[in-house]
C-alpha cells in the first residue's frame, strides 16, 4: 500500500535559523505515526510545510505524490489540527464550522455531524471565546473532520488537555485509524501517545533521529539497564565486584547501581559469595527514558549542537542505558 | 469564487465589525446632512462651494436650503465621506484574520492564496458597494425629508442622483478593494489602521496644503473626482481630474496594492 504522507529530503531555514534540515520520513496508510521530539525539534515547521502554510526552502512533502496545494478540495483529503488559538472569539462553534464548510464545498449537514462527533452539539451555538481549551481542541477537532478526510494531522492535540481529554483523543485516534484513516500526530512527549500511536518518527533539532515500530522502541525500553542492590555487606560486595569487568556506582552508604547487570547474572554471584541482601531492584528503562536517551543524546552529537560530536542522523548514539553488560556475564 | 464569497460573507456577518462601522457609517451621514442645513440656515450661502463651479470660497445669496446643482449634489453624496470606512472595512476583511490567526484555516480551505485574495477583494467590494447604498439611502431618506421640509424641491434632488450615485457606489467598491491591499501588505491590524487613517486623516491634507499640484494625485482627490463631490472650501477642486480619470486613478491605486498585497502574502510563512 503507498504511503499516506511522503516527506522527501525537506528543509527549511528561517534565515540563519535552520529549523528543519534533510528530513525524510513516511507515514503509512491506516496506521497512527507519532512525530516525536522535544519543543523545537522542527515538528509544527515540517507539518505547517506538508500543509502548504511554510514555504520549503528544499525537498518535497507530499500526500499521495502531490503537494497539498495541488490537491483538488484539500480538505476532503487532510484534515489538519493546527492551534488551539485559530478562532475568530466572537464567532459561534457552528459558524465556525459552516463557514468552512461553504469555503470547501461540504454539505452543510456535516456541520452537526462533526460537532456530534467530537461532543460538542449542546454548545453549538455558542460563542468561541467563551469556550475552554480542551473545547477549543475538540471544535478543531471538528474543523478537521468537516470533509471527511483520509488522513488527519494533528500538532500537539493533547496540548492544555485534562486527563480525561487525553483519554478521549486517544479513544478518538485510535476509532480513526480503525475506520481506515492515516494519522500524523505530534507531540513532544512520548507517554502522551505510547498508548496511541503505531509508528514513531522521532526528530531532534530539525533532524531524523529515527523512524520505527513503537513495538521496535519498545523492544528497547524493555533492555536491562541495571540492578540496584541495598546491603549491609556493601564493602564486601564492591570489592568483590573490583575484581570483574562491571561498571557500579554508589549510591549511598548502603546502596550501589550496578551497570547493565541482570537478576540472572547478579544472583549466583551474590549466593556464591553469600552476601546479605535487603533489597534487590532491577531497573528497566522506560519508554520515555529510551525517548528522552535518543533525542538528548542526538542534541549532544549533533554537529550543530555546542560541543559538535559528530552523529549521524538515523542511527542512535549509545547511551548509557543501552549499553551491554561488560563481558557478557549473564 | 462563489464558495469563497459566501464563506467570506460568513466571516463578516458573524463578526461585530460591519455592523459598527455601517452604525458608524449612518451616525456620521445624519451628522453631516445636519451641518449641511444648519450652515444654509445661517449663511444663506453653503459651505462647500455654491454654483458647481468652484474657484473659492462663494457666497450666494438665495434659499436658505441647498438648492444650486453643486450644493444638492453634496446632499445627494453627503455620506460620501464613508468611503474612509469601506477602506477601513477591506483592511479589517484582511488583518482581523491575522489577529485572531484564523488565517491558518483560510489558508487550509483555500490554499491557493491569490485565489483567497481575489475572494477578499470581491467581498471588499460588494460588502463596499452596500455601504455606498446605505449611506445614499440616509441622504435621501434624512437629507430628502429635510429639504422637503424647509420648502426644497425633491425632484431637484433626484435630478442630482444619475451624477453622484454612480461615482460614488464606484468609489466606495474601489476603497474597499484599496483597503483589502493595505490590509495584505500590512497584516498587524493596529500598523494598518494606523497608517490607513493616519494617511487620510493627516499626511494627505498636509501633502496637498504643501504641493497642491498633489491633489489630484492623492486617493481623496480621485475619489471626489470620480464621484463629482466638492468637499473644498480652498479652490483646490478646479484641481482634480474629471470623473472618468479620477476613477480610473483610484482603479490603478487598488490595483496596485492588490497586486502588492497578493505577492506578499503567497511569499509568507504562516507560522
Amino acid at each position: 500500500m503507498p504511503s499516506a504522507i511522503e516527506v522527501q529530503s525537506l528543509t527549511k531555514h528561517f534565515g540563519n535559523v535552520h529549523a528543519v534540515e534533510d528530513l525524510s520520513f513516511s507515514v503509512e496508510t491506516g496506521r497512527v505515526t507519532g512525530f516525536l521530539g522535544p519543543n523545537g525539534s522542527g515538528k509544527t515547521t515540517t507539518l505547517r510545510m506538508l500543509l502548504g502554510l511554510v514555504k520549503i526552502t528544499s525537498g518535497t512533502a507530499t500526500f499521495g505524490g502531490k503537494r497539498y496545494q495541488e490537491l483538488d478540495k484539500p480538505d476532503h483529503h487532510v484534515g489538519a489540527v493546527l492551534e488551539a488559538t485559530s478562532f475568530h472569539p466572537t464567532r459561534r462553534a457552528e459558524d465556525h464550522l459552516k463557514m468552512v464548510a461553504i469555503g470547501s464545498g461540504i454539505p452543510l449537514s456535516r456541520v452537526d455531524a462533526t460537532l456530534e462527533l467530537v461532543g460538542l452539539s449542546d454548545v453549538a451555538r455558542r460563542r468561541v471565546g467563551k469556550f475552554s481549551l480542551g473545547m477549543r481542541q475538540r471544535l478543531q477537532l471538528a474543523t478537521a473532520l468537516l470533509g471527511d478526510p483520509e488522513i488527519l494531522i494533528l500538532d500537539e492535540p493533547a496540548n492544555g488537555l485534562d486527563p480525561q481529554g487525553i483519554q478521549w483523543l486517544r479513544t478518538f485516534i485510535r476509532y480513526q485509524a480503525s475506520i481506515g484513516r492515516s494519522v500524523l500526530v505530534s507531540s513532544h512527549l512520548l507517554s502522551e501517545m505510547e498508548e496511541t500511536v503505531d509508528d514513531v518518527v522521532i526528530v531532534s533539532e530539525g533532524h531524523l533521529v529515527l523512524q520505527t515500530t513503537l513495538a521496535e522502541l519498545a523492544g528497547r525500553a524493555g533492555t536491562s539497564s541495571g540492578m540496584r542492590v541495598r546491603s549491609p555487606e556493601i564493602d564486601r560486595l564492591t570489592a568483590i565486584l573490583q575484581t570483574i569487568p562491571v561498571g557500579f556506582r554508589p549510591l549511598s552508604p548502603d546502596i550501589i547501581a550496578i551497570d547493565g547487570a541482570t537478576p540472572e547474572w547478579l544472583g549466583p554471584v551474590l549466593a556464591q559469595n553469600q552476601i546479605v541482601v535487603y533489597e534487590l531492584v532491577h531497573e528497566r528503562g522506560s519508554l520515555e527514558d529510551v525517548f528522552l536517551q535518543l533525542t538528548q543524546g542526538f542534541a549532544a552529537g549533533h554537529p550543530g549542537a555546542p560541543d559538535g560530536g559528530g552523529a549521524v542522523a538515523g542511527q542512535a548514539p549509545p547511551s548509557a542505558g543501552l549499553t551491554p553488560m561488560p563481558g557478557s556475564r549473564a | 469564487m462563489i464558495k469563497i464569497i459566501r464563506a467570506e460573507w460568513l466571516k463578516l456577518r458573524t463578526t461585530a465589525v460591519p455592523w459598527v462601522l455601517g452604525g458608524i457609517a449612518m451616525l456620521i451621514n445624519g451628522l453631516l446632512i445636519l451641518v449641511i442645513f444648519l450652515n444654509h440656515g445661517s449663511n444663506g450661502g453653503g459651505p462647500f462651494g455654491g454654483n458647481g463651479n468652484d474657484n473659492g470660497p462663494t457666497i450666494v445669496l438665495g434659499p436658505n436650503y441647498p438648492h444650486t446643482v453643486q450644493q444638492l449634489r453634496n446632499l445627494v453624496g453627503s455620506g460620501f465621506t464613508g468611503y474612509l470606512l469601506a477602506l477601513l472595512l477591506g483592511v479589517l476583511i484582511v488583518t482581523t484574520e491575522f489577529r485572531h490567526k484564523t488565517v491558518t484555516t483560510a489558508f487550509l480551505i483555500t490554499p491557493v492564496r491569490p485565489v483567497m485574495v481575489g475572494g477578499k477583494l470581491l467581498m471588499a467590494a460588494i460588502a463596499g458597494a452596500g455601504l455606498a447604498i446605505i449611506m445614499f439611502a440616509t441622504s435621501m431618506i434624512g437629507g430628502g425629508l429635510t429639504l422637503v421640509g424647509v420648502g426644497g424641491s425633491y425632484s431637484s434632488l433626484l435630478d442630482q442622483v444619475p451624477a453622484v450615485l454612480p461615482g460614488m457606489v464606484l468609489v466606495f467598491i474601489l476603497f474597499g478593494m484599496l483597503g483589502v491591499g493595505i490590509g495584505s501588505v500590512l497584516t498587524n491590524q493596529v500598523a494598518a489602521i494606523v497608517v490607513t487613517l493616519g494617511w487620510f486623516i493627516i499626511l494627505e491634507g498636509i501633502l496637498v496644503s504643501l504641493v497642491h499640484g498633489a491633489a489630484r494625485w492623492v486617493p481623496t482627490g480621485a475619489a471626489q473626482a470620480a464621484a463629482n463631490i466638492n468637499r473644498s472650501r480652498s479652490g483646490i477642486s478646479s484641481l482634480l481630474f474629471n470623473w472618468w480619470e479620477g476613477s480610473l486613478l483610484i482603479v490603478a491605486y487598488g490595483l496596485l496594492f492588490a497586486a502588492l498585497g497578493s505577492y506578499i502574502l503567497t511569499r509568507r510563512d504562516i507560522t
